[in-house]
């Protein structure tokens, strides 16, 4: 391999490695706080619970400009979802909404 | 004098059979018993330390009472003897054959299988209206004061036959496959 070819490569897994470990990570943690608050007792990854399955909800809101809007709306404030996450910190918020959208 | 030899004979033969017979029935008694505890299924064939694994820190495992449902509580019906032999013996051979050639001896052989074996069993569940979970739990003595008020809604439907205990209780023991669940099985009843 040509010495700058090496070092794209190199460059590549530099960053996409630890990013991917970052979002695996990401994906934890999100689930961990979905099981904490209790919504996995309504819902689940892909299957119909009690409520939509995320997989539903993330086709749903696909493309959708205000999808994550919504979500994060339902799960923080709404009156008529009215099941919330303990969360309070906007960074774990936006993670769990993430999540959701990428089942 | 030969009629007593005789008679003798056969009271000892009979009493022979009797004890043998005995000694087979305990035995086998003995057998079904054993091959329906945990311990038996989480190391007879090991495969089955990937569900026990899973199985650990569920709410049927520990909870605050410490009552447990293990493997033979819920995957083997409890109403009847006959249903509960023929199903040991079919699944177990079943079994047997697969931990034999190896259909799910690795973890990643296991996950290729895990939705299959969950569709399987909760068309049983499905095809029974939950009778294994309804063994302990029983609906109409279910406590509404001491369920919350979204579980005391959902419930309702169990009387009038709107959804069964699997329909929303799954992946409680074992880690829930991706895909659909049981609300969306088509079930011939």
């Amino acid at each position: 391999m040509r010495t700058a070819s090496k070092f794209v490569l190199a460059s590549v897994l530099a960053i996409g490695v630890p990013s991917g470990v970052v979002l695996a990570a990401d994906d934890a943690a999100a689930s961990a706080e979905l099981k904490k608050s209790g919504c996995m007792t309504c819902h689940s990854v892909s299957a119909k619970k009690d409520g939509p399955s995320f997989k539903a909800v993330a086709e749903k809101y696909k493309g959708a400009a205000d999808g994550a809007d919504k979500i994060r709306a339902n799960i923080t404030t709404s009156k008529e979802h009215n099941h919330h996450l303990k969360t309070k910190d906007d960074a774990q918020v936006k993670n769990v909404v993430d999540y959701i959208l990428s089942r | 004098m030969k009629d007593w030899s005789r008679l003798k004979l056969g009271i000892v033969v009979a009493l022979v059979a009797a004890a043998a017979t005995l000694v087979a029935v305990a035995g086998g008694a003995a057998g079904v018993v054993l091959t329906g505890t945990e311990q038996f299924c989480t190391s007879a064939c090991h495969s089955m330390s990937i569900p026990a694994a899973e199985f650990k820190g569920t709410i049927h495992d520990t909870n605050r009472t410490g009552v447990r449902a293990t493997c033979a509580d819920c995957h083997i019906p409890h109403h009847s003897v006959v249903a509960m032999l023929m199903t040991k013996t079919q699944a177990g051979i079943k079994d047997v054959y697969g931990e034999i050639t190896g259909v799910i001896d690795t973890k990643e052989k296991y996950e290729k299988q895990r939705y299959q074996m969950a569709v399987s069993v909760w068309a049983v569940m499905k095809q029974t209206d939950s009778r294994e979970c309804r063994h302990c739990h029983t609906a109409a003595k279910m406590d509404p004061e001491k369920q919350s008020e979204g579980a005391r809604k959902k419930h309702e439907a169990l009387k009038t036959g709107g959804a069964t205990c699997i329909d929303c209780h799954f992946g409680i023991a074992h880690s829930e496959p991706d895909g659909p669940g049981p609300q969306e099985l088509k079930i011939a009843k």
